[in-house]
């Protein structure tokens, strides 16, 4: 029974437990012996069934021309045109390009944001001050995109405060919303200032586990606030960051079509047309569902292969997703 | 039967693996009715017929049960009782719609969006309704003029009539402009697009607004080049909110948007543009934007609906308490016929799907009912104490709110007749003069546009084309200068070859056919 | 212990930075909260900006008194409570045996459930797997679906893997079975991935929207972010109400305002509450040495 606790204390590394190493015997002898593991995934397991795997199947209408009113029997099957049409159209590459670029300024920039604040916030010592301010960096992630989409218009606007500051300090007014150079940057800035603080409730949680013993240990030892934040918060935090990372790694190229309609302008499509905004157009304005369950699956295969490729890396740290 | 649709999708080990979780995570449906059930069978052997009637938009309010008075007055009248089906706030119609059709949930009539009616004509699920109109519609047939029905008729493959229209008969929109702040800078009503930039450079330069700051945004438009349609009708140009149109130029039918008169007319909006007499920030207007514009006493000249114009006048009122505003005749472009486009006809408006055939008749005389003159008091009005109370003896509509029914209408003919009881209705007395009389200038400039009607199968495949985006694109683009005019012939080239091309043949066959 | 300098200076700079930062988070509520209470015409013409504009309570009036609102409001609060604790049961027992070694399927099955993050269900197949389970218009709809947040629940499962085996070992000795050891030993430790993980939860339930959408269809079951979206969508419909009235006290402006404040404030007041956990919880902590 202490196999689990004397194999992490020996060396952290996982079971030996390779497929075909393990008869169907051993499976039958695990089942007996951790019954109630099996009995409580149990309703976990058809809820997957039912809600996740079930409908999912309806995916293959990717590769019918789906007719709503014939219904997934009696669309007629097409193999792969729809994803042919996909590769043909003219403006495919261009968006692809402004969704791989984005996600990719997000998993930059706004994935390391909430850690980051999350330290900051660690650093306050007055505890009133803290939770004010920690609760009111929560705020925007209430607000929904159209409100923000508001808001950053109209900062941006020539009345705007970005511009009067610019106005003061003598520069001529820019309308950054119609300037494409800027789109991509606004996009990253304002998720940023939305989610931040939402993002950063998770990390406090893992902060909140850490034994004040460490630090004063470490206080002992001449440590100070710096090396404490390398040796023993960020450390700590190590295990959610990873998994957060891998999961937004498997969401790549879902950027969220809220934010990016709500910012775009004609004058942006050129870096900001991404492919929610084309499934957009073309599926809920054209009712295209097999194009668009077709787009849906390339995304969630690019997803799934980076995915695994960094749970890969992961696993020789033991922190993988599976 | 409900079986049977899941079935249509997953076959019977799906569904009992389904039924089976459904017990073993012990979750039911304690208080919920279910999968809807109640069909067009009657009920109590009298000789009502129930029709489920789905319409959506249909703003605040609840869903009318089978006592309701308006529900009951109807069918005692027409002998039909109708069920209200509608889409929840927030959802997208067009997909409430689609997934009506795909679990087989139609009801027997219905008002489709989104181009709805096409997958049905196409997919065999509307019913023909040619030869039931005339017998169970008499009213819808003779009412809705005999072009209208043309119009419908040229929409399907096999010609025949699968939807009732839409028929609007009155230009909606209409280019209006500041007449008190003509006044101010001193000059008349501008007869030329020269003119016109005066004026509007004479309402940046000379403070019309009398604030003594430099504010004023002489004329503007919203996101997209919405709604500032005025400056395109200068010069000839079919367009709808920002969206160009099929019109004929040059002896045949064309998307507007890659016409010469679009080239000449963002060329002029460009020099606008440049000179700041149109809003510099137009095309980052969001609908609330453009309106506190508007309604904060800042813009000369603009386009929209005169009918909603009593809110901004109110505004504009406590700003400029002598403010008045005009219809704009369209000033006169050298070498263009401009005309403010109208779209009257051809919109499906109602369609009967093939499932629902037995109820044909039934739905039928519903919707006639009403677009049976003889019935205009009570459609308006509805019935006292749910749609209307009386003060002094007069009729007055109550506000719409979300705990009383919704009382369904069905009729969506306007004529000009219509539009100046809705004047009466819904615009205090001092401001109705104003506004009729700035529908009586565009109705002056409004010109039906050829490709009325068109049906939007014709941009099948082709998205970018029907969201008209390279077009806004080019047109924003070139407006606030970053690129040049000459652009404008690669986006023609660009149009024609990323669909267009396919798009134009497919309506000109339709327009052969009209 | 004396903090030098250069940590002094950085403690100014950060107290500077995020009162600032935070003070741009707060502004659009305030901003809201004014509109709400000014006048229409103000709203409108964009004056407003902390203090509201011709002040007056007309929208908020409009508001309370509207049986429907309270009605939705009951809706939410019923789906969130009940919502958030059948999926924090579920999650936490999908979450520990996919945390514990001994339980063999544990790679496969982890597979299994995060393909299902990256595999989305296209919406009309998802659409007819819940109707034809029998929850069209139940609320059980707003629920059943969304049971098990994947993302929630590995958040939990990450958590466990941290608890050092030698607590479930000697749990074992005392004759505790996994249900034991997880109910008495597993959460009370971790209390503030409970809590963040239950916030997580509420919120997601609080705003349930698109669901909502697609299941019901009686009025009298909506939850109030539809009812939102109906203030939000019919500008005309609430302009015509002023239009009778002849009031012009609130229009679609405030009242959006109004709305919004009356459907977000509650669900922004749990977060400070549940601030304690995030303290108290550090007894996890003293174990892991």
């Amino acid at each position: 029974m202490a196999t689990r606790s004397t194999e992490l204390k020996q060396d952290g590394a996982p079971l030996p437990l390779k497929a075909s190493g393990i008869s169907r015997n051993r499976y039958i002898a695990n089942m007996r012996k951790h019954w109630m593991l099996y009995l409580m995934i149990l309703p976990g397991i058809l809820f997957y069934v039912v809600f996740k795997y079930v409908p999912l199947a309806g995916s293959v209408i990717a590769f019918q021309d789906y007719q709503i009113f014939k219904g997934i029997w009696g669309s007629p099957w097409v193999g792969l045109d729809n994803f042919g049409f996909i590769f043909t159209y003219q403006d495919f590459y261009n968006v692809l390009r402004n969704t791989a670029v984005i996600a990719l300024y997000q998993l930059l920039f706004g994935f390391p944001a909430p850690i980051l604040l999350a330290l900051l916030f660690n650093e306050i010592r007055l505890m009133v001050a803290k939770r004010v301010v920690q609760s009111l960096f929560y705020l925007p992630h209430f607000l929904s995109w159209v409100v923000v989409g508001g808001i950053v218009f109209e900062l941006l606007s020539s009345q705007g405060v970005v511009n009067a500051v610019r106005g003061w300090l003598g520069y001529e007014p820019i309308l950054f919303m119609q300037e494409a150079g800027y789109f991509r940057t606004i996009v990253v800035l304002s998720s940023i200032w939305k989610e931040v603080g939402w993002g950063t409730i998770i990390y406090l949680a893992a902060i909140a586990g850490i034994n004040p013993n460490l630090y004063e240990a470490a206080v002992m030892d001449g440590a100070g606030r710096w090396k404490q934040t390398i040796h023993i918060t960020l450390p700590t935090m190590f295990p959610t960051i990873l998994v957060l990372f891998l999961l937004q790694i498997g969401n790549f190229l879902e950027l969220g079509f809220d934010q990016i309609f709500n910012l775009l302008t004609p004058m942006t499509y050129s870096v900001g047309d991404i492919i929610e905004t084309y499934v957009y157009r073309a599926g809920v304005l054209q009712g295209q569902y097999s194009m668009t369950t077709a787009i849906g699956l390339f995304q969630s295969v690019i997803g799934f292969i980076l995915l695994w490729i960094f749970n890969r890396l992961a696993r020789k740290t033991d922190q993988g997703l599976w | 039967m409900a079986k049977w649709y899941f079935r249509k999708w997953f076959g019977k080990p799906a569904l009992a693996v389904v039924l089976a979780a459904g017990l073993l995570a012990g979750c039911g449906s304690p208080g919920g009715s279910g999968t809807d059930a109640g069909g067009p069978d009657s009920e109590g052997g009298n000789e009502v017929t129930k029709v489920k009637v789905f319409k959506s938009h249909m703003g605040v309010g609840t869903i009318p049960g089978p006592d309701n008075p308006h529900v009951q007055y109807v069918a005692e009248r027409t002998g039909v009782q109708y069920e209200l089906v509608t889409t929840p706030p927030g959802s997208e119609p067009t997909e409430f719609l689609n997934l009506m059709i795909a679990s087989d949930d139609l009801p027997d009539i219905l008002r489709p969006i989104g181009g709805i009616e096409q997958t049905l004509i196409r997919q065999g699920g509307a019913l023909a309704l040619d030869d039931l109109l005339p017998q169970y519609a008499p009213n819808v047939w003779k009412n809705i003029p005999q072009e209208a029905w043309d119009v419908v008729r040229s929409a399907s493959p096999d010609g025949k009539i699968y939807y009732v229209p839409k028929v609007f008969l009155v230009p909606e929109r209409a280019p209006m402009i500041r007449q008190d702040w003509l006044d101010k800078v001193g000059m008349p009503m501008p007869t030329t697009t020269e003119e016109y930039k005066q004026v509007l450079a004479a309402f940046l330069e000379q403070d019309p607004n009398g604030n003594g700051v430099r504010d004023e945004l002489p004329t503007s438009g919203r996101e997209f080049g919405k709604w500032m349609d005025h400056l395109f009708a200068m010069y000839g140009v079919a367009m709808w909110e920002g969206s160009p149109e099929w019109d004929v130029y040059d002896g045949k039918i064309q998307y507007a948007g890659v016409t010469d008169n679009m080239k000449a007319a963002i060329g002029f909006i460009r020099e606008l543009y440049a000179e700041k007499l149109l809003d510099n920030e137009t095309f980052l207007n969001k609908g609330d934007v453009w309106t506190a514009k508007i309604n904060n006493n800042l813009v000369g000249s603009w386009y929209h609906l005169p009918a909603n114009l009593r809110d901004r006048f109110t505004a504009i009122q406590q700003k400029a308490p002598d403010a008045y505003v005009v219809g704009m005749p369209l000033p006169k472009a050298e070498g263009y016929e401009g005309y403010v486009t109208q779209k009257s006809m051809g919109e499906p408006e109602w369609i009967i799907p093939t499932k629902a055939e037995a109820n044909a008749p039934a739905a039928l005389k519903l919707l006639d009912f009403f677009y049976d003159r003889s019935n205009d008091e009570f459609i308006r009005f509805g019935i006292e104490g749910m749609q209307h109370e009386v003060v002094d003896g007069k009729k007055v509509l109550l506000p719409p709110e979300d705990s009383r029914p919704l009382a369904l209408g069905m009729r969506n003919l306007t004529t000009e007749e219509d539009m100046n009881i809705r004047i009466q209705e819904t615009i205090p007395e001092d401001m109705q003069q104003m506004v009729k009389d700035i529908f009586e200038v565009s109705t002056a400039d409004a010109k039906r546009i050829a490709g009325d009607g068109l049906p939007s199968t014709v941009y099948e495949g082709y998205p970018d084309i029907q969201s008209h985006k390279l077009f806004q694109e080019y047109l924003t683009k070139i407006v606030i200068g970053e690129w040049p005019l000459e652009k404008f012939d690669e986006f023609v080239d660009r149009w024609y070859t990323s669909g267009g091309e396919e798009v134009t043949k497919r309506v000109e066959e339709w327009y052969s056919r009209m | 212990m004396k903090a030098t300098f250069g940590e002094k200076v950085f403690q100014t700079l950060n107290y500077v930075f995020l009162i600032a930062a935070a003070a741009t988070m707060l502004f659009p509520l305030v901003q809201l909260l004014a509109v709400s209470f000014s006048s229409p015409v103000a709203a409108d013409s964009k004056e407003v900006f902390l203090l509201p504009v011709e002040f007056t309570t007309a929208s908020w009036e409009h508001i309370l008194k509207n049986q429907g609102l309270w009605t939705s409001f009951g809706i939410t609060v019923y789906i969130t409570v009940v919502g958030t604790l059948l999926s924090m049961l579920f999650s936490v027992m999908t979450a520990y045996p996919l945390s514990r070694r001994e339980f063999l399927l544990r790679k496969p099955v982890m597979l299994g459930i995060v393909l299902t993050m990256i595999f989305n269900a296209p919406m009309i197949p998802f659409f007819l797997t819940v109707r034809e389970l029998g929850m069209m218009n139940s609320l059980w709809a707003l629920i059943l679906p969304g049971l098990i947040g994947t993302f929630n629940m590995i958040i939990i499962r990450t958590f466990f893997m941290g608890i050092p085996g030698e607590l479930d070992d000697s749990a074992r000795m005392d004759g505790c079975s996994d249900f034991g050891i997880l109910f008495r030993i597993y959460l009370p430790l971790s209390k503030p991935v409970v809590a963040t993980v239950s916030l997580f939860y509420a919120v997601g339930y609080w705003n349930t929207f698109s669901r909502a959408v697609l299941f019901i269809r009686d009025p009298e079951k909506w939850p109030l972010q539809m009812k939102l979206r109906a203030y939000l969508q019919s500008p005309e419909e609430l302009a015509a109400v002023n239009m009778f009235l002849g009031d012009f006290d609130f229009n679609t402006t405030t009242l959006k305002a109004a709305t919004i404040l009356f459907a977000t404030i509650p669900i922004i007041l749990v977060y400070p509450y549940l601030q304690k956990y995030f303290v108290k919880g550090s007894m996890l902590g003293s174990l892991k040495e």
